[in-house]
């Protein structure tokens, strides 16, 4: 026997052999019988050294096991390390049902959008109107872009982002009637009128027809 | 050096198909492994047999071992359970030869097997075997005594044998296996010289 095979041996026996060694040895051991004796004779030296009593070396408990095994089938090519599956699913499940969610969530959104156009088309055009009266270039750029007539059409449903209460608009519109110019009146009894159908809308439903003030002034000239 | 590198270069062989890797690991803690067992059954023969089991156990449950602990620590869980399932099943089964005494043969089976239990013929090494070891051992230089004693009573790694004896971590390896060596020559010649109750030397 190779003095440096055994010398090998002996190191492997202790966990002391580096790692591309033990891979080498590893295999002639599990092939080699006479190797493999030996081995087990250093598990035998260990094992009187250590006194452990109770071992009977010629019970055949490693042969025993080895007929157990070879009637065993053999194992699979690649170790399936179980825990790490476990964790892996561990981790996919929750990303898998929030993606889920996500994508009914996405396909109800858009499949509402596809059912019901005209809403989409009101926000579009009601947005830029809601800060009309604030910047009149802003009113241009936004007509230029949908191409509609300048005029100040009033949506049914925009009062819903009114902050004053169109009630308590109408009482101090009459209550202070006296006291106010008939333009400004008139002024303030468009917008409660504008608030009021608005306000109205939801229940009329989302088809009804836009009121447009400024025919509504051609047709009531002061 | 990292712990266990041998094992698992074994565990991985027998895990890609090699049994005859799993030979390796049983010839070397087969001795730990009934050692172990006997702290719940005191009789070697069903020792054997729990540690029979736990092998088999292990061998089966080996494509789910991924080195996270050392093959010992995990062979040594096995074990234990299937020694704490054996005498639980074996407490829930009566002894028969306490019941019926009648059955002779199996009560005086059974008692023999007690019996062997406290025979030390029947529980050591064979004497022969450990006093050939244990003249070897005597027999050596005092480093590689004291090496091999460091390495095996004290489970000492080689770099702190190294450090303990004052030497390279290569002369502790060359001392250890000069050692081993020179015990394996007396062992072979006593199973050579016709020891036939030794069927194996592990």
């Amino acid at each position: 026997m190779n003095e440096e095979l055994d010398s090998q041996l002996s190191a492997m026996f202790d966990d002391e052999l580096p790692a591309a060694e033990c891979e080498l040895l590893a295999r002639r051991l599990s092939r080699d019988e006479q190797l493999k004796a030996r081995w087990g004779r250093y598990a035998v030296i260990g094992a009187t050294i250590r006194a452990e009593r109770g071992v009977r070396l010629n019970a055949g408990l490693a042969r025993r096991v080895s007929a157990a095994i070879s009637s065993e089938p053999v194992l699979a090519a690649e170790p399936a390390p179980q825990p790490k599956k476990q964790w892996a699913r561990s981790w996919w499940q929750p990303v898998a049902s929030a993606a889920a969610v996500a994508g009914v969530a996405a396909v109800s959104i858009l499949w509402m959008r596809s059912q019901s156009p005209e809403v989409t088309t009101e926000i579009a055009q009601t947005a830029p109107r809601a800060v009309a009266p604030l910047t009149a270039s802003a009113t241009a750029a936004t007509n230029a872009v949908t191409g509609e007539p300048d005029s100040y059409v009033v949506p049914k449903n925009t009062a819903r982002r009114l902050v004053v209460p169109s009630t308590e608009l109408a009482n101090y519109v009459v209550a202070h009637s006296e006291f106010s110019s008939p333009v400004t009146r008139r002024n303030l009894l468009s917008a409660f009128m504008a608030s009021e159908s608005g306000t109205a809308a939801p229940s009329a439903g989302s088809e009804e027809p836009t009121e447009d003030v400024q025919d509504d002034d051609a047709k009531n000239p002061q | 050096m990292s712990a266990d590198i041998s094992d698992l270069s074994l565990v991985r062989r027998v895990q890609r198909g090699d049994k005859g890797a799993f030979d390796a690991l049983v010839l070397k803690y087969q001795h730990k492994l009934v050692k172990l067992v006997m702290r719940y059954v005191r009789n070697p023969a069903e020792a054997e047999d729990i540690a029979q089991e736990a092998f088999i156990k292990a061998y089966r449950a080996l494509p789910q071992f991924r080195g996270d602990s050392a093959f010992y620590t995990w062979l040594y869980r096995i074990a234990i359970n299937t020694a704490k399932n054996a005498v639980v099943s074996r407490d829930r089964s009566p002894i028969e030869y306490d019941l019926d005494r009648n059955n002779t043969d199996e009560s005086y089976d059974m008692q023999g097997r007690m019996k062997d239990a406290e025979t030390p013929e029947g529980l050591v090494l064979t004497d022969e075997i450990r006093s050939t070891v244990n003249a070897a051992i005597d027999a050596l230089p005092e480093d590689l005594r004291t090496a091999i004693v460091l390495r095996e009573l004290e489970g000492l790694s080689y770099e702190e044998i190294a450090a303990a004896m004052d030497c390279p971590v290569g002369t502790v390896r060359s001392r250890i296996f000069r050692a081993r060596e020179a015990i394996d020559r007396r062992l072979r010649e006593v199973f050579e010289g016709g020891l036939g109750r030794v069927e194996e030397l592990g």
